[in-house]
């Protein structure tokens, strides 16, 4: 082998992410941002630092004496909130951010059971149809997306892979989302995606639609109505929020897709 | 069928770009892989909705073989390899969608060139793997869409109308391995991929082996695509940050384990250009590898682009979505750029001087990433080692691959460049805590997954015999 000792790598490639490594530690964005009031606190910190047996017991202990959606805005999604913010920092990585979510839906599962004693429901602040295309097995992608929309609190109803045009148009008329979402790793499963959204059409119904995946593109994503392109997992938090806090349709998101789409920019 | 329990090689330092101990020559005029040269490979996938009838599909793969043939004809390359990775509708009705559209259609361009030039060419034909799971991996598990029976028919189709060697990126254990990469669990990674991995490649080229022996083709390997290079993806680069880049580097090791099992089923290579474990088992077991690297930019970016082309035999741009370019189809283009790669290494093998492009090919990128690391030739030779080691038990030689790559990084971070985030130390710190905890025995290790996974909802043990 060649000398490579007398290389100066410094010369060859720079690690910018040793030289941007946060001096944040997660323990102190806790303190930062966590509730502050009992019993909230404890049961964020069992979601932030991946404690799921924690969060199921007290979660019970809440119950008892809590409203159940107090319990999911203020523990759970407090937690969440932390999370997100260690995620978005660079601080977290995704299974973290998985890891917690898991814990978080398994709370938020007890308060539902709760809830439907009383015959209540769970306030969400929306709800989304996800689906693999058809003819497509590649669903890691979507599982990811679908982690990072239930950690914001939506309500994902979860299609799975190769699901046909018929069944997705069936879901969705059944559940009335607020957005829908289909990924695909290859050029030709993506063409699943125009067909639904003229299957919709045939049925009267309108509503954002995200495409995305491997070799999907915002071209191609944007030549079929209702078409919405997501580059990044962490997208979709951003476009449901827009279509569910300020109404937007899938033209005010095409508008302003660069505002709009944190990896637009 | 046997399994490797030494090494292809004495020496880690006797590996080398289009060169392998066991070489295979096949297609027009004779490209022989691992036999002197680097062959240069083109990849490209038809345009949205050229899937939708036989007709417009064989248009489209005509020209993207006739386009490719004419730029490396027009260039003055002495061979070319046009693989086709079969779309969906290819594998789910093959005869239709396959055999004449694709794989014939094909097959008779690379005749007619070779004939009409000289020029060496080959088909290779990769049906896609559309099982899933959740409904069944083995013939008779899969009521629903025949999707096990499909993937035979693919490669007796493949085999008949005129392929010249026959892949697969195979995805056995994938339902376990996404759940593992997603919750970085090393241990579930193990399982998914070392293991049940391991046992469905085991009965998979079992029978691509027997339909490419009856058909007089090559059978030629595979590839972890679907589970270590989803986890080196998402590692990504310097700004990536889904799952630590350590431990993508562990999960390339066990996928070596795993992916080796074609050649011990009797498949001879090369394997699949997108293995990026191809450099382990080569040395392990002396058979040519195809890589991919700066020239497969057009499908994904990886931080080892120079250093995958140190120990290669074919050169491939992984693949490029057929559309035009300023300078002509993006088949040519791409054809163009790793044709040219090729030549460099030929050039440089007549000099006299191919081991010293080989180490500036790994030096360059030998400290980027921890997987680039491990996969620099002289410590893939180390990992191919400890696979070898303890050949005989697809559990335990992963689990030694993976502590061995593991043990690698922790110390290359103190002695050499190699430096590693807070983070990517801290997931490094856990998987070596991880790895050392397992039992020492296969059964025992098998008791406890089925008890600790078994409620993974795609997860079936029927699918492994289990």
């Amino acid at each position: 082998m060649l000398d490579i000792g007398i290389i100066e790598y410094e010369n060859v490639f720079s690690r910018y992410d040793v030289k941007a490594e946060s001096a944040v530690s997660p323990e102190e964005l806790f303190e930062e941002l966590a509730p502050e009031e009992e019993p909230w606190k404890s049961m964020a910190e069992d979601v932030v630092f991946l404690n799921p047996d924690g969060v199921e017991s007290k979660v019970k202990e809440a119950l008892e004496d809590y409203d159940p959606q107090e319990v999911i805005n203020n523990g759970l999604i407090g937690g969440m909130d932390v999370v997100s913010e260690l995620y978005g920092r660079g601080i977290y990585f995704l299974p973290q951010l998985v890891i917690a979510g898991d814990a978080m839906s398994n709370g938020i599962t007890l308060c539902e059971e709760k809830l439907a004693e009383s015959g209540e429901e769970r306030e969400t602040p929306g709800k989304v149809v996800m689906h693999v295309a058809e003819g497509d097995p590649h669903d890691i992608g979507k599982d990811i997306a679908a982690a990072m929309l239930k950690a914001a609190g939506y309500e994902v109803i979860d299609m799975g892979r190769d699901v046909a045009v018929e069944d997705v148009v069936d879901m969705v008329k059944e559940e009335s989302p607020d957005l829908l979402t289909g990924t695909a790793l290859m050029t030709t499963t993506q063409t699943a995606f125009p067909r639904v959204a003229k299957r919709l059409a045939e049925e009267g119904i309108e509503l954002p639609f995200i495409g995305a995946g491997g070799a999907v593109n915002s071209a191609y994503v944007h030549s079929f109505d209702c078409g919405i392109y997501a580059d990044d997992a962490a997208d979709g938090p951003a476009i449901a929020d827009a279509i569910t806090q300020k109404g937007m349709t899938w033209q005010d998101l095409r508008e302003e897709y660069d505002d709009i789409v944190p990896s637009a920019v | 069928m046997s399994k490797y329990t030494s090494m292809a090689y004495d020496d880690p330092d006797d590996m080398i770009f289009g060169e392998a101990p066991n070489p295979v020559t096949y297609g027009y005029g004779g490209i022989e892989a691992g036999g002197g040269q680097v062959f240069p490979i083109l990849k490209c996938a038809p345009r949205p909705g050229k899937e939708e009838r036989p007709e417009k599909l064989k248009s489209e793969y005509r020209k993207i073989a006739r386009t490719t043939l004419d730029r490396a004809t027009t260039l003055g390359f002495p061979a070319i390899e046009i693989e086709t990775e079969w779309v969906h509708q290819m594998g789910n009705n093959p005869e239709k969608f396959a055999a004449g559209p694709s794989v014939a259609n094909q097959d008779e361009l690379a005749e007619k060139y070779h004939e009409e030039y000289g020029i060496k060419t080959s088909t290779c034909h990769t049906p896609p793997d559309l099982r899933e799971a959740e409904k069944g991996m083995r013939p008779g598990h899969d009521r629903e869409s025949f999707y096990p029976e499909k993937v035979l028919a693919s490669f007796e189709v493949a085999a008949e109308n005129g392929a010249d060697i026959l892949k697969i990126e195979s995805t056995g254990g994938m339902e376990v391995a996404d759940y593992a990469i997603q919750r970085q669990d090393i241990t579930a990674f193990l399982w998914g991929i070392g293991y049940l991995g391991s046992l469905d490649m085991e009965w998979l080229w079992g029978n691509v082996v027997d339909i490419a022996d009856r058909h007089d083709v090559v059978a030629g390997g595979d590839t972890n695509c679907p589970a270590a290079n989803t986890a080196m993806f998402m590692a990504g680069g310097y700004l990536d940050q889904d799952i630590p880049r350590t431990f993508a580097a562990i999960t390339r090791a066990i996928a070596a384990a795993r992916t080796i099992v074609a050649w011990e089923q009797g498949a001879s290579g090369p394997d699949k250009d997108c293995g990026y474990e191809g450099p382990i088992v080569k040395a392990i077991a002396g058979k040519p590898t195809n890589q991919e690297g700066k020239d497969c930019s057009v499908a994904h970016a990886d931080l080892m682009g120079n250093l995958t082309a140190q120990v290669c035999d074919g050169w491939s741009n992984e693949s490029a979505e057929f559309h035009e370019e300023f300078s002509g189809w993006s088949s040519g283009t791409w054809a163009e750029a790793v044709g040219y790669e090729a030549s460099l290494m030929n050039t440089a093998k007549e000099l006299g001087m191919a081991k010293e492009l080989r180490d500036m090919y790994m030096a360059s990128d030998r400290y980027r990433s921890p997987e680039a690391y491990i996969l620099a030739y002289d410590n893939a030779y180390k990992i191919g080692e400890a696979i070898a080691e303890e050949g005989d038990s697809y559990y335990l030689r992963s689990k030694n691959a993976a502590l061995t790559a593991a043990e690698m990084i922790e110390e290359a971070e103190e002695s050499e460049p190699l430096e590693l985030t807070k983070h990517e130390k801290d997931a490094l710190d856990d998987i070596l805590t991880e790895l050392r905890a397992l039992p020492d025995d296969e059964d025992k290790f098998v008791d406890q997954m089925l008890d600790e996974y078994s409620d993974l909802p795609k997860f079936d043990k029927e699918d492994y015999e289990l």
